[in-house]
């Protein structure tokens, strides 16, 4: 069974997730959120970060069709690059770093509670499915 | 001469005159270093006749763009130094202050030629040239005002009309307005915008592909099932038939969009590489915001009596100039600001131990694609516990959160506007007055401030640009709480709607309108809206807004991969205050407000140009001065021609052997090929020994006017040019 060592372990929502940190360049506090009209709900909006446009994502729609709370101006957001993009996933929390254990299909952490694990780039490729998909609809 | 005999409209006489300032500070800076070079001893005749050349150019193209002071200045001086080049007696040891001291009040005319004492200024310059001319006399002894008559005879070497070998100048440089080189800058995002467009079709067409494929597949199956059906064999093989084209157009098609997404990526490259070259032609060393800051500096220290050296440390390091000049303001506050806050008293300094004089140090350096600037000083520093306690009195901040926070997250909260600019007389308020400008400057560029100081030791402040920008002229405006920006370039003007429709009449058509409050907010209309009349490749239309903020220099900013299908929007910029800002793209409110027109749209961009314009052929025109050149591709252009330029009789030859020209319009007296030497080079040859020639010349005598005849010219046209002039030399046979 396969260790994945340096996962990130955040929450959002009622839900935990777990992303290897190697796809996360930082924490961030995000800035003012503009909000995008004519995108789809899964990109709550666009910040500014460190002069570039950043783009954020809610992963419960990403996931699950099922929005989060609205990305404001100081909620905490890990900002991923994968697959040549870059954007942020707005956290309620980051809880820690650790080390997990893969368990008949499941993700655990060292209590034994179970976890979502991230595929960024697949995450990241719905984002674009969804955000062209709008675009299409919109004309 | 007056101005309406020029034929130039106001915008275009505007850029030609601007032309002719550069050229003439370069001009004038020749004649200085020449003076100088010589100290106060007379200029060798070379020296002088290169002056004189120079001189006489200037006077040509002044009158071409319509400045009669300064082609009569510029006459006086050409005069003036032929008479010292005639009499060796004539250059006093004080000549050469009086020449450099003409030369400065010449330039210093040039740049106030809108002020209203230029007369006075003009009759002051002609009073010092004449004390060059005639050293002995009395400056009262004025001759009356400018007459049109040459002096000669002039230097042997200028008589004979050609410059003889080239004397050896400074490097070619070409003098072009930022204004321009951020024109191309802007068609480069323009560019990058188009491409975005077109990859969103390919990719369109790569589904469609696709689509074909399984279409063609499923009447494949279709055949194959029914392959036992021979009820109609005709139809069956028709089908089969189509089956199989079908099966050969598809994977053409399919191999078209790859190649064509091949293609875009090229063309993404070659985009990139535009940019980055536009960029270096505007990078400058940051010496010149440096030299600035010293300026500012000297200033600051006779308006305080503070005891304070500049430092400066990377003088070298490349600034995109626009970047550059929205730093003068930021590096001008910071410099004050530590002045004023950051260096202690001298006695307090003493008691110290530190250095009397107190260091402000500013270096400049690159780092990655980040240009960092660093701007120091060695005072007393930042109290941070007291900031702590600031922050926590005016209520930004609760008294955990200062606590726990770090040193360095509570310096940024003193860049945060209004932090400290509350009016305490204290030094920890004089302190943040005014960073908030710098923030918001640094902001503006796409950069950041950061902030470090250490007790006793002093402060600095870390500015981190990106290396270059690309600044645009928008028009800002406020629909549903957020601030967009359009291209200034496609707005046209503005506009009132009324609540409910869905059209309205400007000039004499009526113009669909696109409700962005419903396209970008929530739409409660129901009263009349400010509005912005937009036009886009031929097509006009009206988008109500809830608030037009104006028009603003801007920077954009790319949405990245992720956003790129939105195409809705053409990029995004940052706000002073850090918020994004979206950009609309004007093509798609085009395509949104007429539907049908969308495809016809595109391709109305590219006939614009094709009036039935009667072509009369190609034209080549030579003179060393840049503003005859443009003044005469105006003219030329605008009776048809293709004009081509050149900038000396050597590159004139060089174009002649490429090219067949039907025209060659050309001065006399040029720097490494003349004009007489030209022609006869161009009679010389078999492809251009019919070609039709019209010299320009300010100095037109009989011995030119035999040579020209001989020769074959068709006709010699005194400078300044007019059109009419031009015509008539055009015409003449």
């Amino acid at each position: 069974m396969p260790e994945l060592r340096n996962v990130i372990i955040f929450t959002v929502g009622a839900v935990r997730y777990a992303l290897e940190l190697r796809w996360v360049r930082e924490v961030v506090s995000l800035g003012f959120v503009t909000s995008v009209p004519t995108a789809p709900t899964a990109l709550g909006g666009v910040c500014n970060l460190h002069g570039a446009i950043l783009p954020v994502l809610d992963v419960g729609v990403l996931l699950d069709g099922v929005p989060g709370l609205p990305a404001r101006q100081g909620d905490g957001a890990l900002v991923l690059e994968a697959e040549g993009m870059v954007c942020a996933l707005r956290v309620d929390q980051v809880d820690h770093v650790a080390s997990l254990h893969e368990s008949a299909g499941d993700v655990i952490d060292a209590t034994g509670r179970p976890l979502r694990l991230l595929d960024p780039g697949r995450l990241l490729h719905r984002a674009l499915e969804l955000v062209a998909g709008e675009a299409e609809r919109m004309g | 001469m007056s101005g309406a005999e020029l034929d130039f409209d106001a915008e275009e006489l505007a850029m030609l005159r601007q032309l002719f300032r550069a050229e003439a500070h370069d001009a004038l800076e020749t004649v200085t270093a020449r003076v100088l070079a010589g100290g106060s001893a007379r200029p060798s005749a070379e020296a002088l006749t290169e002056m004189m050349r120079v001189t006489h150019t200037l006077k040509g193209a002044a009158g071409t763009v319509g400045l009669p002071v300064m082609v009569d200045l510029s006459h006086r001086l050409e005069s003036a130094l032929a008479a010292v080049g005639r009499e060796p007696s004539g250059w006093l040891p004080a000549t050469a202050d009086l020449l450099v001291a003409v030369i400065d009040a010449l330039r210093g005319y040039l740049d106030h030629l809108a002020e209203p004492d230029t007369d006075a200024r003009a009759a002051q310059i002609r009073s010092q040239i004449d004390r060059i001319a005639r050293p002995n006399r009395r400056p009262e002894s004025q001759p009356p005002a400018f007459v049109e008559a040459l002096p000669e005879p002039v230097l042997e070497v200028a008589a004979e009309g050609e410059a003889g070998p080239a004397p050896p100048g400074p490097a070619p440089w070409l003098h072009v307005e930022v204004g321009r080189i951020d024109d191309l800058m802007s068609s480069a995002g323009e560019l990058l915008f188009d491409r975005t467009r077109i990859e969103r079709r390919v990719q369109l067409l790569r589904t469609l592909a696709r689509d074909l494929s399984r279409t063609r597949q499923t009447l494949h199956d279709a055949l194959a099932d029914d392959a036992a059906d021979e009820a109609r064999p005709g139809l069956r093989a028709t089908l089969v038939d189509a089956e199989a084209a079908l099966a050969g157009q598809a994977a053409l098609l399919s191999q078209t969009t790859a190649a064509l997404l091949d293609e875009i990526e090229a063309l993404r490259r070659t985009i990139g590489e535009l940019q980055r070259g536009l960029t270096r032609m505007r990078m400058e060393p940051a010496r010149s915001l440096m030299l600035h800051a010293a300026r500012t500096l000297r200033g600051l220290r006779r308006a305080t009596g503070a005891t304070v050296e500049l430092r400066t440390a990377g003088e070298d390091t490349e600034v995109d100039k626009a970047v550059a000049e929205h730093l003068v303001d930021p590096i001008t506050q910071l410099l004050r600001n530590a002045v004023a806050h950051g260096i202690e008293p001298a006695a307090v300094r003493a008691a110290q131990a530190k250095p009397a004089t107190a260091t402000i140090t500013i270096r400049a350096r690159q780092d990655g694609n980040s240009l960092v600037l660093e701007v120091g000083d060695d005072g007393r520093g930042i109290d941070t516990g007291a900031l702590r306690r600031r922050l926590v009195a005016t209520g930004r901040w609760n008294a955990p959160r200062a606590q726990l926070a770090n040193d360095a997250e509570v310096l940024e909260a003193l860049l945060e506007t209004g932090v400290s600019s509350r009016g305490e007389a204290d030094e920890l308020a004089g302190r943040g007055v005014g960073l908030g400008v710098v923030q918001q400057a640094v902001a503006r560029l796409g950069g950041e401030v950061t902030v470090a100081s250490a007790a006793g030791k002093g402060t600095t402040f870390t500015l981190r640009l990106p290396l270059s920008t690309t600044l645009a002229q928008a028009m800002l405006f406020k629909v549903d709480g957020q601030v967009y920006a359009i291209p200034n370039a496609h707005v046209i003007d503005t506009a009132h709607v009324g609540a409910h429709a869905t059209s309205a009449s400007g000039g004499h058509d009526t113009l669909p309108v696109v409700r962005l409050e419903q396209l970008l907010g929530h739409g409660a209309a129901g009263e009349r809206r400010p509005a912005l009349v937009v036009s886009f490749a031929g097509k006009t239309l009206v988008c109500t807004v809830d608030k037009i903020i104006g028009a603003r220099e801007i920077i954009i900013k790319p949405l990245g991969p992720l956003l790129a299908p939105l195409t809705l929007y053409a990029g995004a910029t940052i706000s002073g205050s850090g918020k994004v800002q979206l950009i609309l793209d004007p093509a798609q409110l085009v395509r949104r407000a007429y539907p049908e027109a969308a495809a016809t749209a595109l391709a109305g961009l590219h006939d614009r140009g094709s009036s039935p314009h009667v072509l009369a052929g190609r034209a080549l025109v030579v003179d060393d001065s840049r503003a005859i050149r443009e003044a005469m591709t105006s003219m030329l252009g605008s009776e048809g021609w293709i004009v081509d330029v050149a900038e000396d009789g050597a590159r004139a030859l060089q174009m002649t052997r490429q090219l067949r020209y039907d025209l060659v319009v050309t001065d006399l007296e040029m720097p490494a090929l003349g004009g007489f030497e030209l022609i006869a080079r161009l009679r010389g040859d078999e492809r251009s020994k019919d070609t039709a020639v019209v010299i320009i010349t300010s100095r037109a005598n009989p011995e030119h006017r035999r040579r020209a005849r001989d020769l074959g010219v068709r006709a010699l046209v005194a400078k300044p040019i007019t059109r009419r002039k031009l015509l008539e030399a055009l015409a003449a046979r």
